[in-house]
């Protein structure tokens, strides 16, 4: 036992919880369905092997891939717990997402031309979004999805990738986004890039706002707004950005009918106990019965939350593991987010620079939403919790954009070796 | 029965996943600490090991460099001040000492054996000079010194 909780191979402690995880939820309801302990070997395997490899291939950061694979196991679990069926959809989408994560790691490093494909990024992000509001299918009241061939797929996510990129590809070259002045009345009137910029941010916004995502809306701002904030050097452009998400806010909460009852539901959930305020109060008492370590595994009564495998995942995890459990899982966010940081400020290049610190504050403030959502700390807003909530284009496009951080964390590690050659 | 199991377990979860965390911190504080000693390098002027050996036949993680600003214990114990995760270095190999100007290197009983200029060091203290060449498990080290 001493040799196996090794503090020394991390690796180790995750295969551990699987291992104990998974007997539990083979003695769950006594079942005893052997598939159980199928399914569990072969997650253990797989993120074994993932490491083994990225470790054999010397693939650059390896606490990224270490940290994922702990909260996707703690995922995997509580959403087996929850809906076996469910479970082994997702323990399929992890397969998935982990041949997405090494193709996303080879391909990004394979070539060289991201940063010159600016126009590629925008026309993709914009044809999605248009299918998405044609094709879309209304699922809880927010039209993001497109169904194909019985698979329902969420544009959203993808996008936020694509927006990444468009944003990086604009601070590496600033002048591709140029318009000709336009004569008016004779006058020429010049049209800043970064205004341009600004204005098609904006258009990616409206088009969340129109399919009602308003979760995605706020991140997509304020991915936007921090990138801008750390490649800007003008004050005005950050001002008059942050103004216009004041004005917005608050026109949303006067016109927009859904923000209100959001906003309301916020400020007093007991109002409106079975109606509105259901959901996160059902929330909030699933917290407060897990208490300091949780009633354990299948022993609580999750649920009661509706929508409790997505977006109300973290508060299941607070009710079985505990608020250990669950700031266990913050704290393993905060070191992804450290090591993002990290690979963002080593590598050289301006366009690996954004791209690594776009993604990395993706999943740190899409982490802050939801988390902040679920415990009543600010508004719900529905998106996911990446890497842990159920979902396979969720799940998916986060080990995509894992692959691309590791592929830049692989160049920073080079460019720092280059640099220690040189300087003999 | 499986109450009883759940109830236990869970305790035994939490503090694997804290174990995991504290396994992964420590990683990343070792981590830092590397990087701090090869920032040293480009500021200050002291004698340092040269790495000979060409890094990517090497499967574990060694800089190019190692600055001698101390007195230093190299080893694979992360106790070490220049730890390397050679297999074939003991936990704490050996012992380079800086005592004025001088630079004296011992070998602190190690299994493999440390050999400067192709003599195995034995219960004695090697005066090290520049060019001396160091081999300590599969590694060959230079040991620069730039006198002005």
């Amino acid at each position: 036992m001493g040799k196996i909780l090794n503090y020394h191979r991390p690796i180790r402690m995750i295969l551990l919880i699987n291992i104990i995880a998974f007997t539990l939820l083979y003695l769950y309801k006594e079942s005893y369905d052997y598939h159980t302990i199928l399914f569990g070997l072969g997650v253990i395997g797989l993120i074994n092997t993932a490491y083994f490899l990225l470790k054999w291939g010397s693939c650059g950061d390896e606490y990224l891939f270490l940290i994922v694979a702990m909260l996707v196991s703690i995922g995997i679990i509580m959403i087996y717990r929850l809906d076996k069926s469910l479970g082994i959809k997702q323990i399929t989408w992890f397969v998935i997402g982990i041949v997405l994560f090494f193709l996303s790691y080879f391909v990004y490093q394979k070539f060289n031309f991201w940063d010159r494909l600016i126009y590629v990024y925008m026309g993709c992000s914009f044809i999605l979004f248009l299918l998405t509001l044609l094709l879309g299918k209304n699922i809880q009241g927010a039209t993001n999805w497109i169904v194909v061939k019985g698979q329902s797929i969420q544009p959203s996510e993808i996008i936020k990738i694509f927006f990444v990129f468009f944003i990086a590809s604009y601070y590496k070259h600033p002048e591709k986004l140029k318009i000709p002045p336009i004569p008016v009345n004779g006058k020429k009137i010049n049209i800043g890039s970064d205004i341009v910029l600004s204005a098609a941010a904006y258009m990616y916004m409206g088009f969340l706002v129109l399919q009602r995502e308003w979760g995605s809306a706020v991140l997509f701002f304020i991915v936007y707004f921090t990138l801008l904030y750390v490649f800007e050097n003008g004050k005005k452009i950050l001002l008059i950005n942050g103004i216009l998400a004041v004005l917005g806010g608050i026109g949303g909460f006067l016109f927009v009918h859904h923000i209100k009852v959001r906003v309301d539901v916020w400020l007093n959930p007991w109002k409106d106990i079975a109606g509105t305020g259901y959901q996160i109060t059902q929330s909030l008492f699933a917290i407060g019965s897990g208490g300091f370590f949780g009633r354990g595994i299948g022993l609580g009564s999750p649920k009661y939350i509706p929508e409790v495998q997505t977006d109300f995942i973290f508060s299941a995890i607070c009710e079985e593991m505990g608020i250990f459990g669950g700031t266990a899982v913050v704290f393993l966010f905060f070191l992804l987010v450290y090591r993002g940081c990290k690979i963002a400020m080593e590598v050289e290049n301006a366009f690996n620079k954004a791209v690594a610190l776009g993604i990395t504050i993706m999943f740190g403030f899409q982490t802050f939403i939801i988390i902040g959502g679920v415990i009543k700390l600010i508004p719900m807003t529905g998106i996911t919790l990446p890497f842990v909530s159920y979902g396979g284009s969720s799940l998916t496009t986060s080990f995509i954009a894992l692959g691309i951080l590791q592929a830049i964390s692989k160049k920073a590690y080079e460019v720092e070796e280059e640099l220690t050659v040189a300087k003999e | 029965m499986f109450e009883i199991l759940s109830s236990i377990f869970k305790y035994i979860f939490i503090i694997i996943i804290y174990l995991f965390i504290f396994g992964i911190i420590r990683l990343i504080y070792l981590d830092i600490r590397s990087i701090n000693e090869h920032g040293k390098r480009i500021n200050e002027k002291y004698p340092y090991l040269k790495l000979i050996n060409r890094r990517e036949k090497l499967n574990f993680k060694v800089q190019e460099s190692y600055i001698l600003d101390r007195s230093k214990i190299i080893g694979r114990s992360s106790k070490s001040d220049i730890v390397i995760q050679d297999p074939f270095l003991s936990a704490k190999h050996a012992f380079i000492k800086v005592e004025g100007d001088k630079y004296i290197l011992e070998d602190l009983e190690s299994t493999n054996g440390t050999y400067v200029n192709n003599r195995r060091v034995e219960n004695e203290l090697v005066l090290l000079k520049n060019g001396d060449r160091i081999h300590i498990g599969q590694l060959d080290f230079l040991f620069v010194r730039e006198l002005e």
